[in-house]
């Protein structure tokens, strides 16, 4: 069933959650980190570090972030994995106070 | 509003016994997570226990004692006060016991909970006084632990967590990233540094498909691949001769042995052809530190035994013991320094007691199995045996008996407590305190009471010491408490746990044994195996003893075991069902079913919750390989009927070219409710009993499949 990555890391994409994922299945583009569901074993470990809680399980997603599931599936086919943290994107404070206010 | 952090541990039966921190507010439970400071655990969960409060809090918990009020089997309760269930158990049970003899009363438990003090061996010690019949738990890894006593004894093997230092990696039977996911950082480290990662298993699992080598095997025949790996090793002088003329005794009987289990051979009973199996014994044995690390499934056959056996072998014959990284991992349970004998008290049992394999369950309460005095009374707890043990159809006809008194302690009214005269209402983890030891890796792990009991549930601590109470026993070792009783569950003097204290371990919430580091340890470069010769014994001379269980799984007793001749030598035994060895029953059943762990259950735990369900698939679904499906008109969704001469179960048609063709795999866990027609593939699993140890043999069955 797998994580999905939702709207929320746009903008931020702190990526701590790579730091945790023990099967590398966290891919990333210009905006935001993205997770293969075929190499995601639910184990969760990445939620509690997002600093903006952008990951979600699938089967908890509100019904107007469920789209996020197969955009978390198409984007990480087209794009490459991560497997170390990079610095965050320059909007992303700005963005974490928005969202956290 | 207060808010803490408790340490706890998963009480759950895996190898990776997590560290997991509670957030409490209030007195309530709000959330759980992985404790990032756990060097093994390293602040994951998994997909079971992330919602761990979601369980505690559940509506359908049991939260008051019940007394059935229906006919057996309706489900309908009414509430009861504690002292009402136990006047009325001990009432039954004096009178079964003056009547019939405390063997009329059967023990049936396991590792629902895992502590020490809650778990395996909680109540054995009021069983052994009661003189019931003895409760042998061979559910998980029994043939294993025979055959590994056998060769190498209770060795913790290579610790988990030098699997870094690896070259040479083989998963076998082991859905690492399903049921021990928390070993698989280590051994991408592995990999990282250059380490190839081999998976043998029937089906391309989550875990085989990251691997560099997936070997699919046809169920059941692992050992003809073991012995020709010996075969192979032997006749190409791979042997490390220094290794194993220092270190093992019995080399050239096995060699000679092995000389009968030709690459062709293996090949034409595994199907895996010629040319990998040459290719696996030629890598594993010249890339060193090359390490095996077996998973439960590789014993559930008719040879998973000698199975084990000749694995366990292996290490030794390349000398792979005299590596960091090289070697067996099995289970690390044998480092903890664990008082099993007062954890069991066998010492209070009378002479000689009655012995029924948990296995036997369904037949021993029909009568089928003869039982003289038949069982009167079963008391189950850390178990649902109507979801998991085989011969289902039979244990349903058991259960139903009016006269056979059954009391069940549970968090939910499984589909076992749904037969039960009285249902109590047990703690789950977070109500509770224990103290934790792991089969899959090297710490030591304190679970903190994180919130009060919910409604009257108790622990199985309190239960005991209860049930004690009502049937008057005065011996002030039933009545200790659970601070007592986690002091006394270990040897605090053992070299592991030296300069450890039980104030630390309860802050920190865990601690490592005192073994030497993984970086260095290479726990069998000079020998000292826990074998009577003090080397790895590939000529077993225990097997002159015959089969046994061990005792840890038996309630300490080491009397009335099966005892079946043993050859001292690995040897390859087929499976009983299969196109070559059954081929009349593979005529009308010619597929061979398999059931491994759901992904999102442990066993049947989480197979009644949303939130697992959601994720597993609220239905039992069966996997198939698109051809065979196809021969038989069975599309993806379809509704299937799976039957064998024991029995059907229904599901639906899952699809796959990741499961070998003639394999159909059925993720066991789904509790009865949750299947179409009410049975589960426990309906269909044979009875009988691996060559030792009398584990299960779920791996070796033939079934069809046909639309529903």
């Amino acid at each position: 069933m797998a994580y999905v990555v939702t709207d929320l890391c746009c903008g931020c994409r702190y990526t701590e959650c790579v730091t945790v994922c023990p099967v590398e299945c966290f891919h990333v583009d210009e905006t935001m980190t993205y997770i293969d569901p075929d190499n995601c074993i639910d184990c969760g470990g990445c939620v509690p570090v997002c600093p903006v809680g952008a990951i979600q399980a699938s089967y908890l997603l509100a019904p107007d972030k469920v789209s996020w599931i197969e955009i978390n599936r198409a984007r990480s086919a087209e794009t490459p994995t991560i497997i170390s943290k990079l610095p965050p994107l320059p909007t992303a404070e700005e963005r974490r106070k928005a969202l956290s206010a | 509003m207060a808010r803490d952090a408790v340490i706890g541990a998963c009480p759950h039966d895996c190898p990776d016994t997590c560290s997991i921190l509670t957030t409490v507010e209030d007195g309530k439970a709000i959330a759980v997570r992985g404790n990032p400071d756990h060097p093994f655990t390293q602040g994951r969960l998994c997909v079971k226990v992330n919602n761990y409060q979601d369980r505690v809090y559940s509506d359908r918990r049991v939260l008051y004692p019940l007394k059935r009020v229906g006919p057996k089997g309706s489900g309908q309760f009414a509430r009861i006060t504690w002292d009402e269930a136990m006047g009325e158990i001990a009432e039954r049970w004096k009178g079964i016991i003056a009547s019939d003899g405390g063997q009329a009363i059967l023990p049936y438990s396991y590792l629902g909970t895992q502590g020490v003090i809650n778990g395996l061996n909680v109540g054995d010690p009021l069983f052994n006084k009661l003189g019931a019949t003895v409760s042998e738990r061979t559910f998980c890894d029994s043939a294993s632990c025979t055959a590994y006593m056998m060769t190498i004894g209770h060795t913790p093997g290579v610790d988990p967590e030098s699997f870094v230092h690896s070259k040479y990696i083989i998963l076998w039977a082991c859905n690492t990233l399903s049921t021990n996911s928390h070993h698989w950082p280590f051994i991408e480290r592995a990999r990282k540094n250059g380490a190839k990662l081999v998976v043998i298993d029937p089906v391309r699992t989550r875990t085989a498909r990251l691997a560099d080598w997936h070997i699919p095997i046809r169920p059941g025949t692992d050992g003809a691949l073991a012995l020709a790996l010996i075969n192979i090793i032997v006749k190409e002088g791979l042997v490390d001769r220094d290794y194993v003329e220092k270190h093992t005794i019995g080399f050239d009987a096995l060699a000679e042995r092995a000389a009968d289990y030709t690459p062709e051979f293996a090949s034409a009973e595994t199907g895996i052809p010629v040319e990998d199996i040459l290719t696996l014994a030629r890598e594993y044995a010249t890339t060193p530190p090359a390490v095996v690390r077996i998973g439960v499934a590789v014993e559930r056959h008719a040879g998973g035994g000698q199975t084990v056996r000749a694995i366990a072998c292996l290490p030794a014959l390349i000398g792979a013991w005299t590596h960091v990284g090289g070697g067996l991992l099995q289970l690390p349970i044998w480092a903890f320094p664990v008082n099993w004998p007062g954890l069991m008290r066998p010492d209070l049992q009378p002479e000689t007691m009655r012995v029924l394999n948990t296995w036997r369950l369904g037949p021993a309460l029909t009568g089928e199995e003869p039982m003289d005095p038949p069982i009167r009374s079963l008391f189950v707890y850390n178990a649902n045996p109507m979801a998991m043990v085989s011969q289902q159809q039979k244990l349903e006809a058991g259960l139903a008996r009016e006269d056979l008194f059954t009391v069940v302690s549970e968090h939910f009214i499984t589909d076992t407590a749904k037969y039960a005269d009285i249902v109590l209402p047990a703690t789950t983890q977070l109500e509770q305190k224990d103290i934790m030891f792991s089969w899959g890796h090297l710490y030591l792990s304190y679970n903190n009471q994180a919130i009060e009991p919910l409604g009257e549930a108790v622990s199985n601590t309190e239960l005991f010491r209860r049930l004690a109470k009502a049937l008057g026993i005065d011996d002030p070792f039933f009545f200790r408490s659970d601070d007592e009783m986690i002091e006394a569950s270990m040897d605090w003097s053992s070299p592991v746990l030296e300069g450890v204290t039980l104030e630390d371990l309860k802050a920190k919430g865990y601690i490592r044994l005192n073994m030497p580091a993984a970086d260095d340890w290479a726990p069998h470069r000079d020998g000292n195996f826990p074998t009577p010769s003090g080397k790895c014994e590939f000529s077993s001379t225990m097997a002159a003893g015959g089969n046994f269980v061990v005792p840890l799984f038996r309630q300490g007793y080491g009397g009335s075991q099966s005892g079946e001749t043993v050859d001292p030598l690995p040897h390859y035994i087929a499976p009983n069902e299969s196109k070559r060895t059954s081929p009349d029953l593979a005529a009308s059943y010619p597929l061979s079913l398999i059931s491994p762990k759901s992904h999102a259950f442990l066993n049947s735990n989480y197979g009644n919750l949303p939130a697992q369900l959601a994720q597993a698939g609220e239905e039992q679904a069966v996997i198939l390989h698109p051809d065979d499906a196809a021969d038989r008109g069975i599309v993806s969704g379809g509704a299937i009927r799976v039957f064998n001469q024991r029995g059907a179960f229904e599901a639906f048609a899952t699809l796959s070219p990741d499961v070998l063709r003639g394999v159909v795999v059925a993720p066991a866990g789904y509790w009865q409710r949750s299947n179409r027609r009410g049975a589960t593939v426990h309906a269909l699993t044979p009875p009988a009993f691996a060559d030792l140890g009398r584990g299960p043999t779920f791996s070796d069955m033939l079934v069809e499949v046909a639309s529903a």
